[in-house]
């Protein structure tokens, strides 16, 4: 039976297969990989030497499958690497045809059995003691392999062999495979000696910070997170962790927010070297890019980025949003919101409490004698908590002392007067 | 007592020396917001707290209604401003969210800033005030020299925003570039209020009249 999701979403594979890369040079594939994402947004590394791009959706842009194609084999003249190539609906099938050379371009899955029948086994890049075992058996290639009956291959050659045929044939997603660039930036600047100073640190960062923007620009992805390394001549590494309430590729508001934090730092040994490492690449929303922005449309990241200076600099739990809690005890009936949110604000209920609360609450409640009080309003029983065993019983009162407003309560027990807050 | 003429302006504005400003008609009015208390407001210059203007309190006791002074401005503010954030700075106690939504503040626009130092408390009050995205913004501060205060007024213009800064009456004889200064003391039945500076206004002191802080 197919599945759920073959049957809304065909996906369209293009593998290209760059059979002189050897392994050392699979650096390159992230070059070349960073290349394709011009094509599709799905580009997927299949070490040792391949990628597989996702290509349904760029077929409307380029009009015709044979053209799309044409396209994606002229991409990598510029890297003087001799490519194989092949597109069909699933991962393994282009993949395979690509190892054997068969320039297949096939978007209809019926006739993957037809193309595959011709690839020989050896494409499968299955490890070498299956393939042994089927050349043994006479399978040199695949569509010998297919005329076997299903039970017969998972006893024989374990079941990995028939699910691999099943996505060969589309019969079968691949979703064992997460097809994501898996991309970051990372660049190192060495000084010449061992600096002690926060001054030249600064001013090696730009240059790696403007080249990291740059890098995200071109691929028209951003970062929400990112890692400063400090290499010491000797000890340990030190690392300044950066998180951004946003993605984004903007070199100065990176720089900013990562001087704010080092500038709080206190070098503990000299620096030999700086590295600068990217979290993941993520796609960045456009209207971050709108070069037509009006003067007059407030920005809608400025607010993000500003509570973002003043915790890279005052600390994270120094800056905090407050919500009210459907509570009756004062102590409980609000709270510190670190997750600041942004967007919509939510419709604003007032809620009727009878009795005005106090601007200020003391984080605890203090001690007084009641004897100088003037109560003016009151009393407001607050009775509640006896389930969390932090139980109240109170009587809430204001009061006033030489023009100053209080909100005092008498605790009903041990009829003792304290003071929670004032009416600022 | 001296009058002008009906015709003087018409006169000088024909005056081929007297160049007219075109632009001035093209900034729009900084807006003002109301104290809530009329006695107030007819002794502030607009009739209210200014927008984009730096404004000093000078107190010693917390709880004599400082913030109450405010609170109305804050409300208006944020209902009128495309961008309605009210930051408040190193605030003596925690402001208690329950009393700031019953008095009409959107809370999810609030956000508390507790710098570890006044300097620290001095550089988030300029960079919130110059951001230009914060309607108000309320600092309370130990003491300060007049050099950061200037930095101050510099960055709430340049914001936009209210700024209210809450300091000791012992600063009360240093000079001090906030447009309006005011001085609370205690007193009975209600706290004592001064003008001690009002750019384009008369100082003195003000009678709020029986206001009922808190009990709106």
């Amino acid at each position: 039976m197919k599945s759920r999701v073959s049957q809304c979403y065909k996906p369209l594979w293009y593998a290209a297969v760059f059979s002189e890369l050897s392994a050392e040079q699979s650096a390159l594939l992230y070059r070349l990989s960073v290349h394709a994402q011009r094509f599709t947004s799905l580009v997927s590394i299949e070490l040792p030497n391949a990628l597989l791009l996702e290509i349904k959706g760029s077929l409307r842009l380029f009009g015709s499958l044979a053209h799309l194609h044409a396209s994606i084999d002229a991409a990598w003249q510029e890297f003087s690497l001799t490519v194989r190539s092949a597109t069909t609906p699933s991962t393994l099938a282009s993949l395979w045809c690509a190892r054997a050379g068969h320039a297949v371009l096939i978007d209809d899955p019926e006739l993957l059995s037809g193309q595959l029948r011709k690839v020989p086994i050896v494409c499968t890049a299955w490890e070498p003691k299956r393939l042994q075992t089927l050349s043994a058996m006479g399978v040199n290639y695949l569509g010998e392999l297919l005329r076997l009956p299903r039970e017969g291959l998972a006893r024989r050659l374990g079941p990995q062999v028939v699910l691999d045929l099943d996505i060969a044939l589309a019969r079968q997603p691949a979703p064992r495979r997460a097809f994501v660039a898996r991309e970051r930036f990372r660049e190192r600047f060495d000084f010449e000696t061992a600096i002690e100073s926060m001054n030249f640190l600064e001013s090696a960062l730009h240059p790696l910070m403007i080249r990291c923007a740059q890098f995200l620009m071109q691929r028209q992805v951003g970062i929400q997170t990112f890692e400063l390394q400090l290499r010491h001549p000797v000890g340990p590494v030190s690392r300044v962790s950066i998180g951004l309430s946003s993605v984004t590729a903007d070199h100065r508001r990176l720089t900013e927010v990562l001087v704010q934090k080092i500038n709080r730092l206190s070098l503990i040994a000299p620096v030999q070297a700086i590295e600068l490492i990217s979290g993941p690449l993520q796609p960045l929303f456009l209207d971050s890019l709108d070069a037509f922005e009006g003067l007059n449309r407030v920005d809608k990241q400025a607010v993000p980025h500003l509570v973002e200076r003043l915790r890279a600099r005052l600390g994270e739990s120094a800056v905090y949003g407050v919500c009210s809690m459907a509570e009756h005890r004062p102590e409980a009936a609000w709270r510190r919101v670190y997750e600041i949110q942004f967007g919509c604000a939510r419709v604003l209920k007032i809620a009727d409490e009878g009795m005005p609360r106090p601007v200020w609450l003391l984080s605890e409640p203090l001690l007084l004698s009641g004897d100088s009080l003037v109560l003016q309003q009151g009393p407001e029983r607050i009775e509640s908590g006896w389930w969390d065993g932090k139980g109240v019983a109170r009587d809430y009162y204001n009061a006033q002392v030489s023009g100053a407003r209080l909100w005092v309560f008498q605790e009903r027990q041990s009829k003792r007067w304290y003071l929670h807050g004032l009416f600022a | 007592m001296w009058m002008p003429r009906e015709s003087s302006l018409a006169e000088i504005l024909a005056d081929a020396r007297v160049w007219k400003l075109k632009d001035a008609s093209a900034v729009p009015p900084r807006p003002v917001w109301s104290t809530g208390s009329k006695s107030l407001d007819a002794r502030l210059p607009g009739g209210g707290w200014p927008s984009a203007s730096l404004v000093e309190v000078l107190i010693d006791h917390a709880g004599l209604g400082e913030v109450q002074l405010f609170l109305p401005a804050l409300v208006a503010c944020q209902r009128a401003v495309e961008i309605p954030w009210l930051v408040w700075i190193s605030p003596p106690h925690e402001p208690f969210a329950p009393a700031l939504a019953q008095q009409g503040i959107n809370l999810d626009r609030v956000l508390v800033v507790r710098p570890g130092s006044a300097t620290e408390a001095l550089w988030a009050a300029e960079q919130v005030l110059s951001s230009g995205v914060c309607a108000a913004v309320l600092l309370w501060l130990k003491g300060t020299d007049d050099r950061w205060l200037r930095r101050l007024k510099l960055a709430a213009e340049a914001g936009g925003a209210l700024g209210v800064l809450f300091r000791p009456e012992r600063h009360r004889f240093e000079s001090s570039p906030a447009s309006l200064r005011l001085l609370m003391t205690q007193g009975a039945p209600a706290a004592h209020i001064e003008l001690l500076k009002v750019q384009g206004g008369r100082p003195g002191p003000v009678d709020l009249g029986m206001v009922d802080f808190g009990a709106s």
